[in-house]
C-alpha cells in the first residue's frame, strides 16, 4: 500500500492534462471525466494498481443528465471516478471486462436509473421485480412512484424446484426464494449436471425495500434509525457508516470519547455477527451441538449491547456528533468480566475448529476462492481475508478510533469454506482484545457534539468494515434538512459473485456450507 | 394351541404391540432429552412430568392434522408405504425376545436373524416407496439418499451380526441371547464398535443423516407428507431406532437375560432389557450431538473403502478366535 500522495501524484501522471485529480474529495481523490472516456481512464487507473477492486458505482439524477460515481479502490485508496451520461440517450460503456467485480452494481445502476451499460456480459433485471414497468426507474427524481401500473409476469422461469432443459443434460436445482438453507428470501437457480454444479443463475430482490429511496424523503435525523434498519445484525455498522460521511459534509469533530464507544458498539456489531455466523455455519453442516452452544455464547455480547446502549440488538446509539449514551465505571466492570468469560470460551471453540475431523470434512477445500479471483471479483471483508488479500477498511482508511488501537490483521491463504469460518473465529478473539484495549484507555470528557440539522450542500463517502467486509455509504446534501441522495453498498452485495464463482464445478451438498461462509445477508443486500 | 388369552394379551399388550408402542415414545422422549442437555438446552418439559409425554402429544396433534396429497403422487402407494413400513418393523421387534421370549410365542426359529434382517430391508425399501411415491424432487432426493446408504451399510451390519453368531453357533437370535454366558461384547469388542457405527449409517442418525439434511433436500422423504401419514413416518423412524438399539442388545449385551434376584423371571428380564437398550439408545445420541454431518460422497466411500473391509476382518477375527481362543476360555 503506498501513501495517498504518491497515489495521487501517478494519477495525475496518468490521467494527463484532460482530467483533473481532486485530492481528498469522495475519498482519496475523486477524477471527473466525459463518459466517452470512461474505459480508456480505466484502464488507466488499472495500470496504477492492477488489482484495482470496486466498492460501488453510484447514480445520481442531476436533472437534464445523470451522474455516474466509480469508486474504486486503487491500492486499497478510495478513488472516485466521476461521469455522467444525458437522460435522453442514458448509455455508457460497461467496464465489467476490466473490473469483473462490476458486474453487479452496473445492472443495479441500470435498475434503477434505466442506465445502459453497453457490451454487459449478462445485462437484465437485478433487484426490481419482473413485475415493474419497464420504463419507469425509481431512483430518478421525475419518477412516479404512485400508482405503479405492474404488468403480468412475463417470465416463465419455473417455481417448481427441477426441470430438465430441453437442450442439454443439465437439471435445474432451485435454492429460494424459500428454502430451509436461506434465512432469508433470494433465488439461485443451480444447474446441476448429477451431483455437480456447472451453472449458477442468482435473482435478488426478494426483500428490495427501497431504502435509498425512502431516504430522500426523511431528515437526516430519521435516516439514521432507517440506515439501521437495513440489517439487524451490523445495524451500527449502517448508522456509523452514514453519520461518518453527514459528518464529512459538516465538518463535525466527534469528541474523543464518542469515537472510542462507537468503536467498541461497533465491534460488539463484529462479534454479534461472527458468533451467529459460526453458529449457523454448523447447522448447515448438520452440526446442531456447535450451533446451540454458539448461540447461547452469543447471548452475552447483547447483554453488553444493551448495556452500552439500552437495547439489545438495533443499538440506535450512534448519532451525528457522537453517541447517544455514556459507559459508567460499573458498567465497564460489567463489560471486563464478560468479555474475560468469552474468551475463555473462544479456547474452547479454537480447540474445536481446529480439531474436529467431521467439521473439517465438510469445510475443506470447499468452494476455494483464489487470492486472483478474489481481487477481480472485488469481494470484501473475511471472504477476501481468507483468501489472502489483507484488505480490512480497519486498516486502510481508519475510522473512529481504530488508528491508535492495536489489533491484528487476520488474513489465512486457503480461501475455502474452512478458512472463511476460521478467519471469523480468529477476528471474534482480535475484537475481544479491541474492546479490552478501549476500555483501558476510554479518554474523559464529551461523548456527544451537537450537530446542525440541517447540512449544508456537499457530498461525502464513508467507508466502515462491518463484520461481513466494507460498508459503504456516499451521501450528497443540497442544503435543506433532507438529503439529495443516500448510496449504500452492503458487504453482501458485493460478495454474491464470489459464491456464483466458487460452487461452480463442486458439489450440491456443498452448496450450503458454502454459501453460508459468506456470511450472506439479503436484507443488506437487496435494501 | 388354542389361541387363548394369553396369546392376545403377548401379542397386543406385552410385550407385543402397546408395549413396543409406549417404550418407543419413552426412547424418544429419552433421546430428545438426552441431545437438549448435550446441548445445553432444556428439551421436552412441559407434557407430563418433565415432558415425558412430548412424544405421544406431538404422535396425536399430528393425527389431527390435515391431510394432503400431491396431486402427482401414486396414490396408493403414497398412502400405504408409511403404515406398512410401521408395521413391518414392529412385526419385526416383536420378534424379538424382550421378557426372554419373543412377543408372538413359538416365533422364534433357527434362521430368524437373517429373517429379521430381511424385513428391515423390506420396512426401509417401503420408507424410499414412501418418498419416490410423493413425486417431489426433495422427497425423490431423500429417497434416493436413503437407498444408497442403506443398501450400502446393510452388507457390513450383516456381516458384523454374523460374528455373535458364528461365537453362540447359532442363526437364531434367541439362540444367541441366550448362549451369552459372557455378552459378547467382551469378547468381541471391535466388532461391538463396529456394529454401533453401521447402525448409526443404517438408522440415519447423526454423522450419517443425510437423507435427512434439511438444509440440502428440505424434509428429505417426508417432505411431502403431512397430518397422520407424517405421525407414522416418525414412528416408524423412532420403531427403527429401537429396533437397532434392540438389535444390539440382542447380540452383544447378552439379551434380557441377567440376575434374577426373586419373583418372576420375567419382570427381572424385561427390565435388563429396558436398561442395556437405554444404554445404547444414550451411545447412539452422544455419536449424533458430536459430530457435524457427513456429505452422501464421504459416506459411500467410507462405506465401501472403510467399513466393509473392516467388518470382513473383524468377522474373520471372531470367527478365529471363537475357533482357536475362546474354547478354552470359556
Amino acid at each position: 500500500m503506498q501513501n495517498e500522495h504518491e497515489l495521487i501524484e501517478m494519477l495525475r501522471e496518468k490521467m494527463g492534462d484532460k482530467t483533473e485529480v481532486l485530492a481528498n474529495s469522495l475519498g482519496k481523490a475523486s477524477m471527473k471525466t466525459d463518459s466517452a472516456l470512461l474505459l480508456n481512464e480505466v484502464k488507466q487507473i488499472l495500470e496504477v494498481d492492477r488489482d484495482t477492486g470496486i466498492s460501488a458505482i453510484t447514480g445520481l439524477d442531476m436533472g437534464e443528465r445523470i451522474g455516474l460515481l466509480y469508486h474504486f479502490r486503487v491500492n486499497r485508496h478510495l478513488v472516485t471516478l466521476v461521469t455522467d451520461v444525458s437522460k435522453e440517450i442514458p448509455k455508457i460503456s460497461s467496464i465489467t471486462d476490466l473490473v469483473p467485480g462490476a458486474n453487479f452494481h452496473e445492472r443495479e445502476v441500470s435498475d434503477l436509473f434505466g442506465v445502459t451499460f453497453e457490451g454487459h456480459p449478462s445485462p437484465g433485471r437485478l433487484v426490481l421485480p419482473e413485475t415493474w414497468p419497464l420504463e419507469l426507474f425509481p431512483l430518478r427524481k421525475d419518477a412516479k412512484i404512485e400508482g405503479i401500473p405492474f404488468q403480468s409476469e412475463t417470465s416463465s422461469e419455473g417455481i417448481t424446484t427441477s426441470q430438465p432443459e430441453s437442450n442439454s443434460e443439465l437439471v435445474n436445482v432451485v435454492v429460494g426464494p424459500q428454502h430451509p438453507a436461506l434465512l432469508e428470501p433470494e433465488k439461485f437457480t443451480l444447474k446441476v449436471e448429477g451431483e455437480i454444479v456447472r451453472a449458477v443463475e442468482p435473482r435478488i430482490g426478494y426483500v428490495h425495500r427501497g431504502v435509498e429511496k425512502a431516504a430522500e424523503t426523511r431528515t437526516y435525523l430519521q435516516n439514521v434509525y432507517l440506515v439501521e434498519r437495513i440489517c439487524g445484525i451490523c445495524n451500527s455498522c449502517h448508522a456509523t457508516s452514514f453519520v461518518e460521511a453527514v459528518e464529512k459534509i459538516l465538518g463535525t469533530q466527534v469528541p474523543p470519547r464518542g469515537k472510542y464507544l462507537r468503536t467498541i458498539i461497533l465491534e460488539l456489531n463484529r462479534l454479534h455477527s461472527h458468533l451467529l455466523l459460526l453458529g449457523h455455519a454448523g447447522l448447515e453442516i448438520g452440526y446442531e451441538t456447535l450451533f446451540q452452544y454458539m448461540w447461547r455464547d452469543r447471548e452475552p455480547i447483547m447483554d453488553l449491547t444493551e448495556l452500552i446502549t439500552g437495547n439489545r440488538v438495533i443499538a440506535s446509539s450512534i448519532a451525528v456528533g457522537g453517541v447517544r449514551q455514556d459507559l459508567s465505571e460499573a458498567a465497564i466492570a460489567k463489560f471486563r468480566t464478560m468479555l474475560a468469560q468469552l474468551s475463555k470460551r473462544m479456547e474452547f471453540y479454537q480447540n474445536l475448529f481446529n480439531n474436529e475431523p467431521s467439521l473439517k470434512m465438510r469445510t475443506q477445500n470447499v468452494g476455494k476462492l483464489t487470492k486472483e479471483d478474489a481481487l477481480k471479483l472485488s469481494v470484501v471483508g473475511p471472504v477476501a481475508r481468507a483468501s489472502g488479500v489483507d484488505m480490512d477498511v480497519r486498516k486502510d482508511d481508519p475510522y473512529e478510533a481504530y488508528g491508535e488501537i492495536p489489533f491484528k490483521l487476520i488474513t489465512r491463504t486457503e480461501g475455502d469454506t474452512y478458512a472463511r469460518l476460521m478467519v471469523r473465529l480468529d477476528e471474534v478473539t482480535e475484537s475481544i482484545k479491541i474492546i479490552e484495549y478501549a476500555l483501558d484507555h476510554l479518554p474523559q470528557g464529551a461523548f456527544r457534539v451537537k450537530a446542525p440539522r440541517v447540512v449544508q450542500t456537499g457530498e461525502a463517502v464513508a467507508r466502515v468494515e462491518a463484520p461481513r467486509g466494507e460498508l459503504f455509504d456516499y451521501v450528497k446534501s443540497n442544503g435543506t434538512a433532507y438529503p439529495e441522495r443516500v448510496k449504500v453498498r452492503t458487504p453482501t452485495f458485493a460478495n454474491i459473485p464470489a459464491f456464483l464463482k466458487t460452487a461452480i464445478g463442486g458439489s450440491v451438498a456443498d452448496v450450503p456450507a458454502n454459501f453460508v461462509s459468506l456470511d450472506p445477508c439479503f436484507s443488506c443486500t437487496d435494501r | 394351541m388354542a389361541i387363548d388369552f394369553l396369546f392376545f394379551f403377548r401379542v397386543l399388550v406385552f410385550p407385543g404391540f402397546t408395549f413396543v408402542l409406549f417404550f418407543t415414545l419413552f426412547c424418544d422422549w429419552v433421546e430428545r432429552k438426552i441431545e437438549a442437555r448435550i446441548q445445553n438446552r432444556v428439551g421436552p418439559s412441559v407434557a407430563g412430568p418433565g415432558g415425558i409425554l412430548q412424544p405421544l402429544a406431538d404422535f396425536m396433534k399430528l393425527l389431527t392434522k390435515e391431510d394432503i396429497m400431491p396431486l402427482d403422487a401414486k396414490r396408493i402407494l403414497f398412502k400405504a408405504s408409511p403404515l406398512l413400513s410401521f408395521s413391518v418393523m414392529v412385526f419385526s421387534v416383536s420378534l424379538l425376545p424382550i421378557d426372554g421370549s419373543s412377543a408372538i410365542p413359538g416365533s422364534s426359529f433357527a434362521g430368524d436373524l437373517i429373517f429379521i434382517m430381511a424385513l428391515v430391508t423390506i420396512a426401509n425399501f417401503l420408507l424410499f416407496l414412501s418418498g419416490w411415491a410423493s413425486a417431489s424432487p426433495y422427497g425423490s432426493l431423500g429417497a434416493a439418499r436413503v437407498l444408497t446408504q442403506f443398501l450400502g451399510y446393510d452388507i457390513p451390519l450383516l456381516m458384523l451380526a454374523l460374528g455373535p453368531a458364528f461365537l453362540a453357533g447359532s442363526l437364531s437370535i434367541a439362540g444367541i441371547a441366550a448362549s451369552q454366558q459372557l455378552p459378547f461384547i467382551i469378547l468381541a469388542p471391535w466388532a461391538f464398535v463396529l456394529f454401533i457405527i453401521t447402525l448409526q449409517a443404517e438408522l440415519e442418525k447423526d454423522p450419517f443423516d443425510i437423507p435427512h439434511a434439511e438444509s440440502e433436500v428440505v424434509g428429505g422423504l417426508e417432505t411431502e407428507y403431512c397430518g397422520g401419514k407424517l405421525a407414522f413416518l416418525h414412528l416408524t423412524r423412532d420403531v427403527q431406532i429401537v429396533f437397532g438399539a434392540a438389535l444390539v442388545v440382542e447380540l452383544f449385551l447378552g439379551g434380557p437375560y441377567g440376575p434374577v434376584f426373586f419373583g418372576a423371571p420375567e419382570v427381572w428380564y424385561t427390565l435388563w432389557f429396558v436398561l442395556k437398550l437405554l444404554a445404547v439408545v444414550v451411545i447412539s445420541e452422544l455419536l449424533t450431538t458430536l459430530f457435524a454431518r457427513l456429505r452422501i460422497d464421504q459416506v459411500v466411500t467410507a462405506n465401501w473403502k472403510i467399513m466393509l473391509p473392516l467388518s470382513i476382518v473383524a468377522l474373520a477375527l471372531t470367527v478365529a478366535l471363537g475357533v482357536w481362543v475362546y474354547p478354552g476360555l470359556v
